[in-house]
């Protein structure tokens, strides 16, 4: 086949880095593919439900719930494939053009959507802010005022729970703040093949839902059940 | 044929102009119907061939779940490559294939991959409106190319034509064809070429359908043709083929540098498909293919009885030359398919989608899927006919 396309490609793949690949399998807890099995052998090979499987859903808000006291229902949780889709979704839907995002820590697993879809990434509080990417890793003193800051001039909040759900303090504590925070999460951790993160809450949880939708309509089903096996393992 | 006077829920009419979220809207007012008969969604109602599920478990005994690369295992993208050279008779190596979540999500990456902000698409209408988002998403323009019953809606090459502009950049090839079930045919598909060729354009050829045809229609890859190597991107995927949509496995195929960026986008996007969704996809591929020809069986069979039923019910449809629906004509009944629909469900308990969620112009069509059994089929013609005899004699 040929190697290059007759036409150009879009403008925004030529600032694209290299994806960094790791492909180093790890152990599978037995949980979890007993819940696989189980799937599979009951037939769900098939589509599921747009927002993903309640239960997981119902998992993930309870899990949320206990550790940061909030009141998610599960209705306001969509199951992504992979936390890489839930922040892509969240940049792309709530980051209008020539704004900025602004992030405390390390910016690193933006840099990529960031660049597809041209937003700048900033660790400066500048007027064009947007949205406000953080995690509880931040140092505590720079999350607070940030915070704050989102609650007075209405920045939306990506809160990165991906690496687990550590600490005691969210975002969407904040009565007035919480219609603005987007909790994105994953199970990539302990099952990085399986591609299952998810992402919960704020008053753009449909909006959300419908452009995860709209790019690959479900996350894959028996990886869904088998991460449940894993919550429950 | 207005909704202005129709009696449907205002929460349905709210999203009667947008296909994607009216087709939603349906599909979660049928969940509170738990006697409700899907004819809706094109998810094949069979069973995932054994194979393809034991080669998922074995993967996981085995300890093959790590991430795989982002454009796929290297095991999967020669079998696709090698399907591609035999059966679609393109020329294809593994660097030119791509794995995707999903049809879906081959086609959102590709439109991200190609077009800059004003870029043109022509697509023929009625079409699945995921090819809408995708092409917004993208920053395109989605230029609609008329498609015609009469005609089974097969491109016409000079509806395509009269569709270009200087601002063109791609012509959407989709055969068989959702919603429709109509074919672009060979003589077509070789004229389109000539267009192409002259006006430089791309073209994407989505063939997720190409294993279900009937009555003796063939299925052809317009990227097979002299010429086209350099401008097809082939669209296509396992979840209708092996009844495994869950498993979220599609491909693209395309020159090598367009399918490089596209593994960019796709690792900026969503990552890597799951793995055990690749090792069950390698097995469908690679294993016996007896399975699709017993859905092709049974899906002939629940077509003849749907087409026969129909026209008991003095309804017409486009010739179904491939795929799983009927494309029928409601026009006859005096309501608009969004009202006609929404009754079915509602009095009827069978969820059918109206037309015009697969665009704006097709409010007197119904898209109606043979993806149930026989009997339920049966039973779902018969929950139908008072609803539209009703009508008709209103009418």
């Amino acid at each position: 086949m040929s190697e290059t396309l007759a036409r150009p490609l879009a403008q925004r793949v030529l600032r694209l880095p290299a994806p960094s690949e790791n492909t180093t399998p790890l152990p599978v807890p037995e949980g979890v593919i007993d819940k696989a099995y189980a799937a599979l052998d009951a037939g769900y090979t098939h589509y599921t439900d747009r927002p993903g499987i309640l239960p997981l859903r119902t998992q993930i808000v309870t899990a949320l719930n206990r550790q940061y006291r909030l009141e998610f229902k599960p209705d306001v949780a969509t199951i992504t494939c992979g936390a890489t889709e839930a922040r892509f979704v969240a940049l792309k839907q709530l980051v209008p053009a020539g704004t900025t995002v602004l992030h405390a820590g390390s910016g690193a697993v933006l840099q990529a959507a960031a660049q597809l879809l041209d937003i700048e990434l900033t660790t400066d509080s500048s007027p064009n802010v947007s949205l406000v990417y953080l995690t509880p890793t931040d140092e505590a003193a720079a999350v607070t005022a940030i915070c704050a800051q989102a609650t007075a001039k209405g920045w939306w909040i990506v809160w990165d729970v991906s690496a687990g759900l550590t600490g005691s303090f969210h975002p969407a504590q904040t009565a007035e703040l919480a219609p603005q925070v987007v909790t994105v999460g994953s199970f990539s951790g302990a099952l990085p093949g399986w591609r299952v993160g998810w992402m919960a809450g704020s008053k753009a949880a449909n909006k959300l839902r419908a452009y995860k939708q709209s790019m690959t309509i479900c996350t894959t089903s028996v990886a869904q059940w088998a991460a449940l096996g894993l919550e429950e393992a | 044929m207005a909704l202005a006077n129709s009696n449907i829920p205002e929460d349905v009419r709210a999203v009667a102009a947008d296909g994607t979220q009216l087709r939603y809207k349906l599909m979660e007012l049928s969940a509170l119907y738990p006697d409700a008969i899907a004819l809706g969604r094109g998810d094949p109602d069979l069973a995932t061939p054994a194979h393809i599920i034991d080669a998922a478990k074995a993967a996981m005994r085995d300890g093959k779940m790590g991430a795989t690369p982002i454009a796929g295992l290297p095991e999967l993208r020669d079998a696709i490559a090698a399907k591609l050279r035999t059966e679609n008779g393109l020329t294809v190596e593994r660097e030119n294939v791509i794995v995707t979540t999903g049809g879906q999500e081959g086609l959102y990456l590709v439109m991200q991959t190609l077009l800059d902000p004003g870029d043109e698409v022509l697509v023929p209408d009625p079409r699945y409106t995921s090819y809408d988002e995708a092409i917004a998403s993208a920053g395109g323009k989605m230029v609609l190319v008329p498609t015609t019953h009469e005609d089974a809606f097969n491109l016409r090459p000079e509806a395509i034509e009269a569709a270009i502009t200087p601002k063109t950049k791609v012509i959407l090839i989709i055969t068989p064809s959702n919603p429709t079930s109509g074919i672009v045919t060979e003589d077509r598909l070789r004229a389109i070429v000539d267009i192409a060729i002259r006006h430089n354009l791309i073209v994407i050829s989505d063939e997720i359908y190409e294993k279900f045809l009937f009555d003796g229609w063939k299925h052809f890859s317009i990227g097979s043709l002299p010429g086209m190597e350099e401008r097809t991107i082939t669209l296509n995927g396992f979840s209708k083929t092996y009844a495994m949509t869950g498993f979220r496995v599609g491909y693209a195929a395309a020159p090598l540098n367009f399918i490089r960026a596209m593994t960019r986008v796709k690792a900026a996007t969503t990552g890597a498909a799951a793995s055990v969704s690749q090792w069950a996809a390698l097995a469908a591929q690679t294993g016996t293919q007896a399975p699709i020809h017993e859905f092709h069986r049974i899906y002939a069979e629940r077509r003849a009885l749907l087409m026969q039923g129909l026209t008991d019910l003095g309804l017409n449809y486009s010739d179904p030359r491939g795929a799983f629906f009927l494309w029928t004509n409601s026009s006859s009944t005096g309501i608009h398919a969004t009202e006609l629909a929404y009754l079915l469900l509602k009095e009827g308990r069978v969820l059918i989608f109206p037309g015009n969620a697969f665009g704006e112009n097709w409010g007197g069509y119904l898209r109606i899927s043979v993806l149930q059994s026989t009997d339920l089929l049966t039973e779902a013609l018969e929950r139908m006919r008072p609803i539209i005899e009703r009508y008709r004699a209103q009418e």
